[in-house]
Order: structure tokens, then sequence, then C-alpha cells
């Protein structure tokens, strides 16, 4: 079992990195929301895959019987639902970025070129 | 009692800030000289048993585990330098409260107080006893000088010249900080005595000449010698009581106390001597020569300092006992003159508002006092009997004679102070003696506050030479011992008969006469010839400043292409490279778990499904088939989840793809679904075998890491514990809300803030006039199925997200799937009406909501924090409702907060987004 969730969670990252290695903005995003889920599945692979049995105290117990790990369980939920966000939130960046720009292409998306060079040289600085 | 006057001296510094203002014009300057004064006076006590040849040491531990102590030690060297910058940082302090009488209070005050906190740095240093600690105390040094000469912060040159001694003194103390760690590698020990006692073992270690280059550019830097000098004329921009401190008694003698102490290791490497005695010539002979050049009243000054310097690192790297007794000898001598000279400058300066010698004459009438100490002290410069000049010179020709080396230095010497005794009397005779009638009037006369340091320390120069028994007792012969190691048989007195010391001096005095006379032609010449200029030092460090401004420049350039992807693509490869080269190095054979092979078909071909999605994703020329195929790799995922004992996380999975799906559609609709391939055939070929590295390299790890033997300790911990103290049964739900809730609160936040930035990005862009937001879009009947479904649906999601919410903490669920799954009703209203109506069907502003789940989230800390002085503590009630045993805590209250906060936020996305999209 963990050999293929190994295969799915490497499979997934490079197709995510792929997909953030476009030009297209639109593309990029779902390509980081892949490589979350990619990531998301390595974490959970932290905690070891051995039982189907979620890490539920049964009635009557006291303590956590054989069961999956919940540490992991309890990192990866909330990633999901940051991870959730921080899509939503770069789509809606390129959404604005289409509407000011006319363009996805991140190459041709240039308005921070307007404020000039960093670089070159201030007058009367003190050196 | 030492790290006692080490902490009164600090707090002393301290206290001068709000002090020097409340003492006002007059009592500034007298009053908060108290501090250096109590100091002076206390270390006077310590005399008895320095004279007695005693240390008196102070370890105080650390840093243990490092082996590092604070640790001070007063002999005889750190004694006499204990008294100078005391007692001179007492008169100092008078003169500059007379100096800045009519700069404001708030000036007067923070230069005093940084004048102490000089003195307190200077102390530290010369005390400490711990390698460490003396580093410490060195940069302090740097800093402090850094904030003394550019006190005038609005004058440029005051900058630059500030930067330029910062940049100089503090990059030589971290070459000392390497030599020091250095030491502390090979010896095991920083505490300094023991590292000079062991200086032969140093020397014979592997490291002996790292170590002392270090020693000798820390020194050299802080000393002022070529090819560093260059700092210190520029420092001349401090104000004058600063120079007067900074160049005579502190700062600068701080480099050739530490090569004073280092003497031991100088002369057991090889070449040691060599390179020492080779930089002081240069020192000395560029500093003379700048001196004759000079045609500042202070550069004058400095330059001699310069070369006074170059001198005492010359006496310190001679051999013989005669060197250490020479070096002791002027160092006190140029102390005293060199303070007196300078204050006498400030106050000409100050008084007449003129900086050049050229301008300057006739003062000796208007400013009487100050010329007689001015006179003195230039008669101890020029080595005149019966002044402490006279026996310093005389020492310092013995030395040379009875040392190992050829004329060369000897040669250089004489040339040197010949030149020294030419400025001696230049900077007196010429602005108070000579040139009557060119300076008329003063603006102000001479007042007490600016007479007092110059005048005692002028008399001290003659008072010692007339009766040296006590100082001979107290002060030179310990520190002498100090230095060389061993008691050396000194006698100072004025007359040893004919002796070629005696003739050598003459023969100083008597051609510095001779340049005296001559100075201004010699002057003029020297001026006309610019060879010295062009190569000087200074141009160096430009140069050098230039080209590390460009370097960065050029590396900012290559590296920061403004291109996302190179860099990405750069850093990826990068990784992969060093992880792949980390494992083939050290010759890793990742594991492979048990049983490879045992995989359930269903899981396999969910697997496989999942990898085609996310294939067909990366592959799919349309965006709505890349989208798809990302949803599709969603849901495989939270397959994955729940097959595997994460119900929990499949849940939010599930939720998570419905939303993520129907809310990009929303954003693609507004966008041209077309998306023409971005890159050329060959970058989309480099890119893939990227993707597949970095797939390799996690696969590679994943798999080792399933092999290895779990560290279950956390999860027993939870598993143990989330009944019994946190009452649920639900140990993922537990762990969120109670035994991680600090977390969880911070990622509430996070979700809060993402709800509000997404809506000040999609909100409302042309506003109505009103101020409030524009109207949403018409409701539009949606599909008949849906239609017909949607009440159903949402009244089912609704209530299901109330039951996730309340059972979570027994049962699969809690606030983070509630919020979902509720933000899923909203989401089905909206599919089949429009936003308007989901809008309608909320009431709420998305936003108020997100608000008020955060606000919830963290005041259900506070019953805790009541009660058991506890933040996120969550307090328990057992009661009675209808019969049915109830037992409920805060934890439900900061649940209720998570729920709200994520249904906020998905609403703010979803409302934002289509409206956006609408548009």
């Amino acid at each position: 079992m963990s050999v293929l969730l190994a295969l799915a969670a490497a499979g997934l990252a490079g197709c995510g990195l792929y997909m953030i290695l476009s030009r297209h903005v639109v593309r990029m995003v779902l390509g980081l929301s892949l490589l979350g889920t990619a990531v998301n599945l390595m974490l959970f692979q932290a905690g070891r895959v051995r039982t189907a049995q979620p890490p539920l105290i049964r009635e009557g117990a006291v303590r956590l019987g054989e069961s999956a790990d919940p540490v992991p369980q309890a990192l990866v939920l909330t990633a999901i639902v940051i991870g959730f966000a921080l899509t939503v939130i770069l789509a809606a960046l390129a959404l604005r970025a289409f509407r000011g720009e006319g363009t996805l292409r991140s190459d041709e998306l240039r308005a921070a070129r307007a404020l000039g060079d960093p670089l070159a040289p201030e007058p009367g600085r003190d050196r | 009692m030492l790290s006692t006057l080490l902490a009164a001296s600090l707090a002393g510094s301290c206290a001068a800030w709000p002090l020097g203002r409340l003492l006002g014009r007059r009592g500034a300057g007298w009053g908060l000289a108290l501090v250096p004064a109590g100091l002076f006076a206390a270390f006077l006590g310590f005399g008895p048993q320095v004279a007695a040849g005693r240390t008196v040491t102070e370890r105080l531990a650390w840093v243990p585990s490092l082996g590092v102590d604070f640790a001070l030690r007063l002999d005889g060297f750190a004694y006499l330098f204990c008294l100078l910058v005391t007692g001179v940082g007492a008169l100092v302090v008078v003169y500059a409260g007379a100096y800045f009488a009519e700069r404001t209070a708030s000036d007067r005050a923070r230069f005093l107080a940084l004048l102490l906190l000089f003195m307190t740095a200077m102390l530290g240093a010369v005390l400490a006893d711990d390698l460490l600690l003396l580093f410490l105390f060195w940069e302090m040094t740097s800093v402090v000088s850094f904030l003394l000469i550019g006190f005038d912060g609005g004058s440029p040159s005051a900058r630059r010249s500030a930067l330029m001694s910062l940049r100089v003194t503090a990059g030589g103390g971290l070459a000392l900080l390497a030599a020091v760690l250095l030491v502390g590698a090979s010896l095991g020990t920083y505490s300094v005595a023991e590292a000079v006692a062991r200086a032969p073992e140093l020397a014979r270690g592997p490291w002996a000449v790292p170590i002392l280059g270090g020693i000798l550019v820390g020194a050299f830097t802080k000393s002022a010698q070529f090819p560093f000098h260059f700092w210190l004329p520029n420092a001349m921009q401090a104000p004058t009581p600063a120079s007067a401190y900074l160049h005579s008694a502190t700062m600068v003698k701080l480099g050739v106390y530490l090569l004073a102490r280092f003497e031991p290791l100088v002369g057991a490497v090889r070449g040691g001597r060599d390179v020492v005695i080779g930089v002081a010539l240069a020192t000395m002979l560029v500093g003379a020569f700048q001196a004759i050049r000079a045609e500042n009243y202070k550069a004058v000054l400095a330059y001699s300092t310069v070369a006074s310097l170059g001198i005492l690192v010359m006496l310190v790297g001679l051999d013989g006992p005669m060197a250490s007794v020479a070096a002791v000898g002027f160092l006190l001598a140029h102390a005293l003159y060199k303070a007196t000279l300078f204050f006498c400058a400030g106050t000409v300066i100050h008084a007449t508002g003129l900086t050049k010698l050229r301008q300057l004459g006739g003062l000796g009438r208007l400013l009487p006092v100050t010329a007689a100490a001015s006179l003195l002290a230039s008669l101890s410069m020029a080595g005149l009997p019966p002044f402490l000049g006279f026996v310093s010179k005389e020492f310092l020709f013995e030395a040379q004679i009875e040392s190992s080396w050829e004329a060369a230095p000897m040669a250089v010497a004489v040339l040197v102070n010949a030149v020294i005794v030419g400025v001696a009397g230049v900077v007196t005779l010429r602005p108070f003696f000579l040139g009557r009638g060119r300076v008329r009037e003063v603006k102000h006369r001479e007042v007490p506050g600016l007479l007092v340091g110059p005048v005692a320390l002028a008399l001290l120069g003659l008072v010692i030479s007339l009766e040296p028994a006590w100082f001979d007792r107290t002060v030179l012969r310990p520190a002498v011992a100090a230095v060389y190691g061993a008691p050396v048989d000194v006698q100072v007195g004025l007359w040893h008969g004919v002796t070629p010391m005696l003739l050598l001096s003459a023969v100083v005095v008597g051609v510095g006469t001779l340049l005296f006379v001559y100075w201004v032609p010699i002057h003029r010449r020297l001026r006309a010839e610019t060879l010295l200029d062009r190569v000087e030092a200074e141009h160096g460090y430009e140069a050098l400043l230039r080209g590390i401004e460009a370097a960065a420049a050029g590396v900012a350039r290559r590296v920061q292409r403004a291109d996302l992807r190179a860099q990405l693509a750069t850093v990826v490869a990068a990784a992969c490279a060093f992880v792949g080269w980390g494992l083939l190095a050290a010759g890793v054979v990742p594991r492979v778990p048990a049983e490879p092979l045992a995989v359930r078909a269903g899981a396999a071909v969910a697997g496989a499904v999942g990898l085609g999605g996310a294939a067909a994703a990366a592959r799919a020329p349309p965006l709505l088939g890349a989208l798809l195929g990302t949803g599709l790799v969603g849901l495989v995922a939270a397959l994955l989840f729940l097959t595997n004992g994460a119900p929990d996380l499949a849940l939010t999975q599930f939720a998570v793809e419905s939303l993520l799906v129907v809310l990009l559609t929303a954003a693609l609709l507004a966008l041209p679904l077309a998306a023409p391939p971005t890159r050329a055939r060959a970058a989309r070929g480099r890119d893939a075998a990227l993707a597949t590295a970095l797939a390799a390299v996690c696969f590679v790890a994943v798999l080792d890491m399933s092999a290895a033997e779990p560290r279950t300790a956390v999860a027993d911990f939870f598993g143990a514990r989330s009944y019994t103290e946190a009452f649920g049964r639900n140990v993922v739900n537990v762990i969120l809300v109670d035994f991680r809730g600090f977390d969880t609160l911070g990622e509430t936040t996070v979700i809060a803030l993402a709800a509000v930035i997404a809506w000040s990005l999609l909100g409302p862009r042309g506003r109505a006039a009103d101020g409030g937001d524009a109207p949403d879009p018409p409701a539009r009947p949606g599909p008949f199925v849906l239609r017909f479904a949607t009440p159903a649906f949402y009244w089912l999601l609704a209530v299901l997200s109330a039951v996730v919410l309340l059972r979570g903490h027994n049962e699969i669920g809690g606030g983070f799937v509630g919020g979902l799954t509720a933000a899923l009703a909203f989401a089905v209203v909206a599919l089949a009406y429009g936003v308007g109506r989901a809008r309608g069907r909320l009431r709420w502003h998305p936003l108020a909501l997100a608000g008020t789940g955060l606000l919830l989230a963290v005041a259900s800390g506070l019953p805790g924090l009541a009660a058991h002085g506890d933040y996120l503590r969550h307090l328990w009630i057992d009661a009675e409702v209808l019969g049915v045993a109830v037992k409920q805590g805060t934890t439900l209250l900061f649940d209720l907060g998570v729920y709200l906060a994520v249904l906020g936020a998905v609403l703010a996305f979803l409302f934002g987004l289509s409206r956006e999209a609408e548009r």
C-alpha cells in the first residue's frame, strides 16, 4: 500500500511542478493545488499506513486502540483548508490581473517594471 | 569589585542622558564628570596591590557550556589604561560640557552619554580576561565611536567618516573574532592571560599564522596602521572633545594594547616581528609626510597621531625589555600631550570658527592660559627636558639601540621624531605666538570648563618627570612587568650623562627645529607633490566599496532575471541535485517497505485514476480540462484518505474539492478558456525532465520513510489522554481544538484574513454613491432539475453541517468540515439561482460571519484563562437537559468559531468571485 501511496504522491508532485513551470497563470494555480495535494499525501504517509481503523476511541474504552496515526491527520486537515484558501486567493489574483493587464501569461504581466530598476544607484546615498 | 566598577560605569553612562538634560548648560559637564572621576579614584585605590605586583581577578560564569566566562583581570598594564581612560575621561567630560554650552540640552546630554558609554567600553576591553568578552567590548568601542564621529548626523561628511571608521575598525574586529575562535579551539580556553602564557604552544600549532594574522588585522585597523590608517584623519569630523578622547588615550590605543598583550605570540611566530615593524615604519613615514602636508589644525594633529601610533607599534615589535619600557612610557606621554593639544585646538576652533592653521595667529594674548597649556604640551611632544616626552624619547632610542634590529628603524625613527618636533612647534607657535594680528577677536573668552583639561594634563606631563617616585613604583614598573612578562628595573630620570640616546635626541631636536623654521616652503613643496594622494589607501577603500556594490548588483541582475519560471526551475534542479548527490556521496541505499507489492485492487485503481487525472491536468490544452483533472485528483486523494483510516480528512477533501471546482469554474468563466501553449517544445521537454526528477526524489524519499520504524510517542500521548483529559473520542478533533488549540487558532486567523483579502481583491470597484456595496446581479433561474432538487439539498447540507459540528468531538467531524459543508449548501443555492439568492439566504455579510467566528474562537479561551490562568484550556460542564445527560465544554464554542470563520471565508470567495466574473 505504501508503494502505491508513494507513487501517487510523487506523480502528483511531478505533475504539479510541470504545471507550475508553465507561463499560464491559471495552470500555475492549478499546479500549486496539485502540489499541495501531493504534499498532504506525503505528510499523511509520515504516520504510516497500517489500518483502515480511524483514530476514534471506542465506546467504553478510555484510550486509543489500534488505529491510524491521528497526528499527521490533524496537520493535514488544516493544511487542506489553508491550501484551498490559498488556491482561491491566487485565482482571484489571476482574475484581477487579467482584468487589469488583459493577459494571463506571467511573462507579459510586467506592471512592476514601471517602477524602475531596483538596482540602479540612487543619487545622494551615503557610502 | 571590578565588575561593580564596570557596572557603575555602565549605569552612569545610561543615566547621563536624562541627567545631562536636567543639569543644564553649566552643570552637565561638571556633574557628569563625577562618574569617571569617581572611577578614577576607585582605581587609584588599587595602587598598592598593583605596585606589589599582584593581579586582581574576578570570574563569573557566563556561558559555562561554551567555556565562556565573564572574567575580569587587573594587572599593571590594564591598570595604566584604567587610570588613563577614567582620568582623561573625567577631563574630557568637563571640557565637552563647556564645548557644547551653546548647543541644545538634548545634544549635550547625548554627547556626554556617548562619551561615558565609550569609556565603559574601553574599561571593559582592557579589563576583560576572556577573549570573547574582549571582542564584545572591542566592537562596542567601534560602534560607540561611530556614533561619536557621526555625532553631527546632518552633515554628509560626518556620516561618511563615521561609516568609514565603523567599517574599518569593526571589520578588523571580525578578523579578531576569527583569531579568538581559533585560539579557543586550539587551546580549549578563552582566557587572555592563559592564551598569552601559552603563546609558544599556539605558535607551534597549525593555526599560528591565521591567529596572528587576525590579531594583527584587528590591532592595525584599530590603531590606524598603514594601510588602514585613513579612517583616523577622516574621523576628525567628530566634535573635538571626542577627538581628544578617541585619538589620544583610548580608541586608537586599544590596538596597541592588544598587540602588546600578544607580544609573546608576535615574537614566537617566525616573521611576526618583521611584519609588525614593517607596517609600523610605513605608518610612521606616511603619517609624518601627511602631517607636513596637512593644512587643517586638527588634521596636522591627526597625522602626527598616526605617526606616533606607528612608533608605538614599532616599539611593541622590537625585542628586549627596553622596548616594553619605551612602549609604556611613550604611550603615557603621548596620551597626555596629545589630549592637551586636541583640547587647545578645540578651544581655538571654537573661539575663532577657523580651522586652517594658515588663518590663525596671535591668539596668545586672547587665550593666554590655553596658549600656556599648548606650549607645555608641545615641549613634551618635542621631547625637550624636563618633560615626560623627553624621558620617553630616551627610552625609545635606548630600546632601538638595545634591540637586535639593523639601522633602518633607527633612521626612520629619527626622521619621524624630527617631524614630530616640527609639528609640535607648528601647532603651538603658529596659532598662539606668531602671526600677531591675524586674528583680532574671539567669540568668547576662556572659561574654566575649557581650561581644566588642558592645564591638568599639560602639568601632569611635567610633574611625572620631575617627581617620578610614585608613578615609577605604581604605574610604570607594574605595567612594564605585565607587558614584558618579567620585572624590569627602570629608572625614570632626566639626566643619565652624555649617552648615545642623548645625542640622538639632540639630533632629532636639531633637525626638527630646522623643519619648523622652513615649515612653510617644505609644506608648499610637498603639497605640490600629488603622487601620494593618488596612491592613498583611501582610494582603495572607495574602490573596494564600489566593487562590492557593483558585484552585488551584478549577482542580483544575473540571478534575478524577473522570470519566475527560470528561478523556480533553478531552485528545484538544485534541490534535486543536492539530494541526489548527498545520497550517492554517502552511499545510502533507500530502504523499501516490507511487502511492497501488497496493494488492494480498489486502491490501485483509485491511484491509477488519480495519476491519470494529474497527467491529464498537466497535459490538457484547454483550461477546463485541467481544472477537471485537478478536481479528479482531489477526489481520489479523498478516497485514499477514506480507505486508510482518515475519514475526517476524506470529508474535508471532498468538501474542498467540490467547492474548489465550483469557485474556479466561476472564475474561469470570466477568462479566455483557450490557452495556447506558453512554452516551446524544447522547454516543455526540459520541464518534464525536471518534474520527473522531482517525482523520483519524492518517491524514493517517501518510500524510504515508509520503511523506517514509525515513531509513535506523540500519537500514543494523544491517544492515551484524549478521552481522560479532554473528554473527546475523536482524537484528531481533540488535537485540533484542545491539545494544539493555539495552532488551530492561528490557522483560523489565516482563513479569516484570507476572506478579507479575497473580498478586497474582488470587492466592488465602482462603489455606489451611498458608499455601500454594488448590487448583486439579479437572480436567474437555473436548470429545472437543479431548481427542483435545490431546497432539499440545501436543507440536507445545512442540517448535516450542524450535526458534523456538534458531534465532532466524539465522532467524525468538527468545525472545519462543518463550515465547508455549510458553505456547500450555499454553493448549491448559488448554482441554481445565482449568487443574489444565496446572499439573500445568508442575510449576513460574509466578512461579518468570518469575524464573528474568529472572535468566538478567541473568546473560547478566556474562561480557561479566568479559571486556571491558562488560555485555551477548555472548561467542561455536566448538565441534564430533558432527562439526557449532556457533557459540553468550551471546545464547542471554539469549534463553532472555526465553523463560522470557514463558512464566512468560503462565502466571501464564492460571492466575490461570482460577482467579479459576472461583471
